[in-house]
C-alpha cells in the first residue's frame, strides 16, 4: 500500500511572539485588539518600546498623547520605540 | 227584607243560569237575548266587578281541578312510540276541545269586562282571551309531571321521522318494502295521516301558545343533532375553505323552512298577519344561529391542531375562528384544549425538535392571525416554551434552520423579511383610530406592543430570554461549518452574518465577524506562502494550506491531542517559519487534530481518493510504514486515548483496509483482498465520512460551561477537607455564600450536582448516602 499525501490542510491559531499576555493599558490579550478596534492581528498591531515592554499600538499613541512627558506607563523610562 | 233577598236570590240564579261556571259547569243554555236581560241586572245592581273576579276564581279553579288533570293524566311513562303518538295526539286535541269549550263564556265575560271601567288586567293581559290563554298555560305548567317528556319525545320522533322521509322520498327511491317513515308496509303506510296529525296538533299547540313550552327542548335536540350532523359532514378535515357563508345559508334556508313548517301547519311562509309566529320563529332562528356557530367552532377546536399544522393552506379555517370566537364563549375552551393537543402530540420525547420548532412556528402564525391581541398565543405556548427550554439541541436548531439555505427554512426567510420590513416603523404611528383595548383575561404585566411587537425570531429567542445564548450557538456552528467545508462560501456567509446582525446588534456578532475574516485573510497568507521560495521546495511534496485563526474570537476547541507523523510536522514547522517571516512577531500554534488532508491510497491495481481527518490519515500513514499494529503502539506513537483511536480506527475497517485480527491488534488488508471487499462498501465508506463531519470540533456549550464551574473545584475540595462530608445541599448553599462575587458564576443547584457526578465518575470524590466525600489519595 501506498499512501500519497496531496494536500493537506491544517487549523492553527497565530499569536504575538511577546512577552506578556495583556495590553498593560487596555488590559485586554495581545492577540485580540485594542477597545477601539475590531479586527485583531494586522489592523491591531503590537508595538515594543526600548524598555521591551510592549503595547497595542493604538494604547500606546493615545497615552502618549495624553501625557506631558513621553513615558512608558509600566516601567516610567523614555519611551521609544524599538524598530527591530 | 226578606222579598229582597229573594230577589237577589232570583237575580243570583239569573247570573248562574248566564255563567255556569259558578257552579262548576261549562254547559250554557242560555242565549244571547237572556244574557243581555241578565247583563243589565248585573250592571243595574253595579257588581260587575265582584262578578268578573268572581268567575275568574272559578275558571281558574275548574282549570286547576279538571282540565290539568285531565290532560296530563295521558302522559304517562308508555315504550312503544305509535303508543305514545297516540296518547299525546289525544291529549292535545282533548285539551283543545275544552279550551274550546270555554268560547262563549269567555265571550260573556269580554262584554261584561267591558262593562267595568276598571281597566284592571286580567292575569297581567290587558284582554280576557289573552288573559284566559296565560291562565290556562300556567294552570298546566303549575301541574307539569316528571316524566311528560315521554310521549312527547315519542311524538316528535315518530312525526320528524315521516316528516324528514317524505323530502328523501322525493329524491331517492326506496328499496325497501316497509315505508321508511312509519316503519309500515307501504300499502299499509301511515305517513299521510301521520303528518296530518301532526300538523294538526302543531297547530292546536301554536293556537294555545305551548309549543315552544313543551316541544321546544325535543325540537331544538332534534335540530341540534342535525346541524351538527350537518357540521360534521360539510366540514371534518378540509381546512382550505371557510364555510361560515355556507352554514348560514344553510341554516337560513333548509332549516328554517323546516322549522317554519312545523309551526305554521306546512306552508313555508310564516302568515303575515300572526305575530306570535314570526316572534316564535325569529326567536327559534336566534338560538339555532348561536348553536350553529358553538357547534361549527367546536368542531374546529378540536382539529385546531391539525388546522395549525397546515397552516398558511388552513388559513381560511383560522378565519371562521376568529369570527365564531366573536360570537361565541369558547376561547377559553379553545386554549385548554389546544394545548392539551400540543402537550399530547408536541412535548415528549418522540418529536424531533426542529418538527417542535415547526409547529411552534406555525403556531405562532396562525395564532397571530386567529387574535392578533396575542393573548391566546401567549397563554397557549407557555408549555410549548418551557419544554423547549428543556431540550438541550434547541438553540442549535433554531440557529441552523436560521441560516439554512433553500426553501425549506422558514426562519431563514423570516430573517430576511425581518431585513426588509424594518424601514416601515413609521406606519404604526397612523393606526391610532384602530386602537383595541387588551382582552380582559390578558396578563397585566406584559404591555400589547410586547406581544404583538415581537416576530417569530424574537419568540424562538425569547425561549431562553437573552441573545447571548443564540449568538454563542451561532457562533459554534458558523466555526464547525468553516472548519469542515474545504471550499468556503464566505459571501454567503457574510449574507447571513449581516442579516443577523439586523436583528441581534452589532457588538454581539462582532466575534463571527472576526471569524470569517480570519477565514479570507488565510487564503491570503495560504497564497503569499506559496509564493516564498524556502518553502516552495517544500510545497513540492504536496500542498499545504493552513486555516489561521484568532484564538481570541473563536469558541474554545476540543482538547484533542494528536502526535503528527514527523514528515507532516516538519512540514508545518516550515510553514509557521515562513508566517513569522511573512508577519513579523507573530507565530502559530497547529491544532493537530483539526483541519482535513486529501490523499491517495494506492493498494493493489486500486486507487482510492479521499478527504479525511489528520487523524485518519496518520493513522493509515502508520500502517504504510509498518502493516501490523497493536492499539498500545498505536497510543504510543499518536498520543491518543486508547478508547478514541478503538472508535476512530472503524473508519478504516468500514473501508476494509484495516481490519481487527485479534482483539486489540490490527492489520493492514492486503491489496488482493482490499479490492474485493472494498466494492461494496462505496456506501458505507460516505456514511461514514459524513458521519466524522457532524461531530462538531468545537467543545460543546456543557462543556465550557463544565470549564466555569472549575472555578468552585477549589472551594468545594476546601470545604471537603475541613468538614469531611457534606450533602449536596449545603455545598451549594456554602458556594452561594463565598464564591458567588466572582462574576459569570451563578450555578444552580442541578448544575453543581452534575458536576459534581462528573468529579465521582473521575474518583476526585466519593458519593455516599448523599453525602459527597473527597478521594483519598
Amino acid at each position: 500500500m501506498k499512501v500519497t499525501i496531496k494536500s493537506w490542510t491544517g487549523v492553527a491559531t497565530w499569536r504575538w511572539i511577546a512577552n506578556d499576555d495583556n495590553c498593560g493599558i487596555c488590559r485586554m490579550p495581545f492577540d485580540s485588539c485594542c477597545p477601539d478596534c475590531k479586527l485583531p492581528g494586522d489592523d491591531c498591531p503590537l508595538v515594543w518600546g526600548a524598555c521591551s515592554h510592549c503595547f497595542h499600538i493604538h494604547c500606546i499613541v493615545k497615552w502618549l498623547h495624553s501625557q506631558p512627558q513621553q513615558q512608558c506607563p509600566m516601567c516610567r523610562q523614555d519611551w521609544k520605540f524599538n524598530n527591530k | 227584607m226578606s222579598q229582597k233577598s229573594d230577589e237577589l236570590k232570583i237575580y243570583w240564579n239569573k247570573i248562574i243560569y248566564a255563567f255556569p261556571i259558578l257552579n262548576d259547569n261549562l254547559s250554557s243554555e242560555c242565549t244571547d237575548t237572556e244574557y243581555e236581560e241578565i247583563a243589565h241586572i248585573i250592571t243595574g245592581l253595579s257588581i260587575q266587578v265582584k262578578i268578573r273576579d268572581l268567575i275568574l276564581v272559578h275558571i281558574e279553579k275548574y282549570l286547576r281541578h279538571n282540565v290539568a288533570p285531565s290532560f296530563w293524566s295521558k302522559f304517562t311513562k308508555i315504550e312503544e312510540e305509535i303508543k305514545g303518538f297516540q296518547l299525546f295526539k289525544s291529549a292535545v286535541n282533548d285539551l283543545y276541545e275544552s279550551v274550546n269549550s270555554f268560547s262563549i263564556l269567555l265571550r260573556r265575560l269580554t262584554l261584561l269586562n267591558n262593562t267595568c271601567c276598571d281597566n284592571r288586567p286580567i292575569f297581567g293581559e290587558r284582554d280576557v282571551i289573552q288573559g284566559f290563554k296565560q291562565l290556562v298555560r300556567a294552570t298546566l305548567l303549575s301541574q307539569l309531571p316528571v316524566t311528560f317528556h315521554v310521549i312527547i319525545n315519542h311524538f316528535y320522533k315518530l312525526s320528524f321521522n315521516v316528516f324528514d322521509n317524505m323530502k328523501a322520498y322525493e329524491d331517492s327511491f326506496m328499496d325497501e318494502d316497509a315505508c321508511s317513515g312509519c316503519w309500515n308496509e307501504y300499502s299499509e303506510c301511515n305517513c299521510a295521516y301521520i303528518v296530518k296529525v301532526f300538523y294538526d296538533t302543531n297547530r292546536k299547540l301554536v293556537e294555545l301558545q305551548l309549543l315552544e313550552r313543551l316541544a321546544g327542548q325535543v325540537l331544538t335536540n332534534f335540530i341540534q343533532q342535525r346541524i351538527e350532523a350537518h357540521i360534521h359532514k360539510l366540514c371534518t378535515g378540509t381546512f382550505d375553505l371557510s364555510y361560515i357563508a355556507l352554514l348560514e345559508k344553510w341554516l337560513d334556508v333548509t332549516v328554517m323552512t323546516w322549522l317554519t313548517r312545523i309551526y305554521c301547519a306546512g306552508s313555508s311562509e310564516p302568515p303575515p298577519d300572526d305575530e306570535n309566529v314570526q316572534n316564535a320563529i325569529a326567536k327559534f332562528k336566534q338560538k339555532l344561529r348561536y348553536y350553529l356557530y358553538h357547534s361549527y367552532t367546536k368542531l374546529r377546536i378540536d382539529q385546531l391542531f391539525i388546522i395549525i399544522i397546515e397552516y398558511p393552506d388552513s388559513r381560511p379555517a383560522i378565519s371562521d375562528i376568529k369570527v365564531c370566537l366573536n360570537k361565541t364563549d369558547l376561547q377559553k375552551s379553545l386554549c385548554k384544549n389546544l394545548q392539551n393537543a400540543l402537550e399530547t402530540r408536541l412535548l415528549h420525547p418522540g418529536v424531533n425538535t426542529p418538527d417542535i420548532l415547526t409547529a411552534y412556528i406555525s403556531t405562532i402564525r396562525a395564532l397571530r392571525h386567529l387574535d392578533p391581541s396575542g393573548v391566546i398565543l401567549e397563554t397557549v405556548t407557555k408549555p410549548v416554551r418551557s419544554y423547549l427550554r428543556n431540550r438541550e439541541d434547541t438553540v442549535r436548531s433554531v440557529v441552523s434552520s436560521l441560516t439554512e439555505e433553500g426553501t425549506g427554512s422558514e426562519l431563514a426567510e423570516e430573517l430576511a423579511k425581518f431585513a426588509a420590513d424594518n424601514d416601515e416603523e413609521g406606519e404604526k404611528e397612523e393606526a391610532w383610530d384602530e386602537w383595541m383595548p387588551d382582552p380582559v383575561d390578558a396578563d397585566p404585566r406584559n404591555t400589547a406592543s410586547d406581544r404583538k411587537g415581537s416576530d417569530i425570531i424574537s419568540m424562538l429567542v425569547n425561549i431562553y430570554g437573552s441573545k447571548e445564548l443564540f449568538v454563542n450557538e451561532y457562533r459554534t456552528l458558523l466555526a464547525d461549518r468553516l472548519l469542515a467545508q474545504g471550499v468556503i462560501n464566505t459571501d454567503k456567509e457574510i449574507r447571513y452574518l449581516e442579516l443577523l446582525k439586523l436583528r441581534f446588534g452589532e457588538s454581539q456578532l462582532h466575534f463571527c465577524e472576526v471569524m470569517l475574516k480570519d477565514i479570507s485573510d488565510s487564503k491570503r497568507i495560504n497564497a503569499l506562502i506559496s509564493q516564498d521560495k524556502n518553502f516552495e521546495e517544500m510545497n513540492n511534496k504536496f500542498a499545504s494550506n493552513a486555516m489561521i485563526l484568532s484564538a481570541q474570537f473563536w469558541p474554545p476547541f476540543k482538547d484533542e491531542s494528536l502526535e503528527l507523523p514527523d514528515e507532516i510536522k516538519e512540514h508545518l514547522a516550515d510553514y509557521t517559519k515562513a508566517y513569522e517571516t511573512l508577519k513579523g512577531n507573530r507565530t502559530l500554534s497547529w491544532k493537530p487534530h483539526l483541519g482535513n488532508v486529501n490523499i491517495e491510497i494506492e493498494i493493489g491495481q486500486k486507487k482510492l481518493d479521499l478527504t479525511v481527518s489528520p487523524f485518519n490519515a496518520t493513522l493509515i500513514m502508520h500502517f504504510q510504514t509498518k502493516p501490523e499494529w497493536s492499539l498500545d503502539e498505536l497510543h504510543e506513537m499518536m498520543k491518543v486515548p486508547v478508547n478514541v483511536l478503538r472508535r476512530k480506527i472503524t473508519y478504516w475497517q468500514s473501508l476494509g483496509l484495516i481490519s481487527e485480527k485479534s482483539s486489540d491488534y490490527y492489520v493492514l488488508v492486503d491489496g488482493s483482498e482490499a479490492c474485493k471487499s472494498n466494492v461494496p462498501s462505496n456506501q458505507v465508506q460516505e456514511m461514514i465520512c459524513e458521519d466524522e463531519e457532524a461531530e462538531s470540533v468545537m467543545a460543546s456549550a456543557h462543556d465550557q460551561r463544565e470549564g466555569e464551574l472549575q472555578v468552585f473545584w477549589s472551594y468545594i475540595v476546601g470545604m471537603l477537607t475541613n468538614l469531611d462530608s457534606l450533602p449536596l445541599e449545603r455545598i451549594h448553599q456554602m458556594l452561594k455564600m463565598f464564591a458567588s462575587q466572582a462574576p459569570g458564576t451563578e450555578c444552580s443547584l442541578n448544575e453543581l450536582r452534575q458536576f459534581l457526578d462528573t468529579k465521582v465518575r473521575t474518583h476526585q470524590l466519593f458519593l455516599q448516602g448523599g453525602m459527597y466525600k473527597l478521594a483519598k489519595s
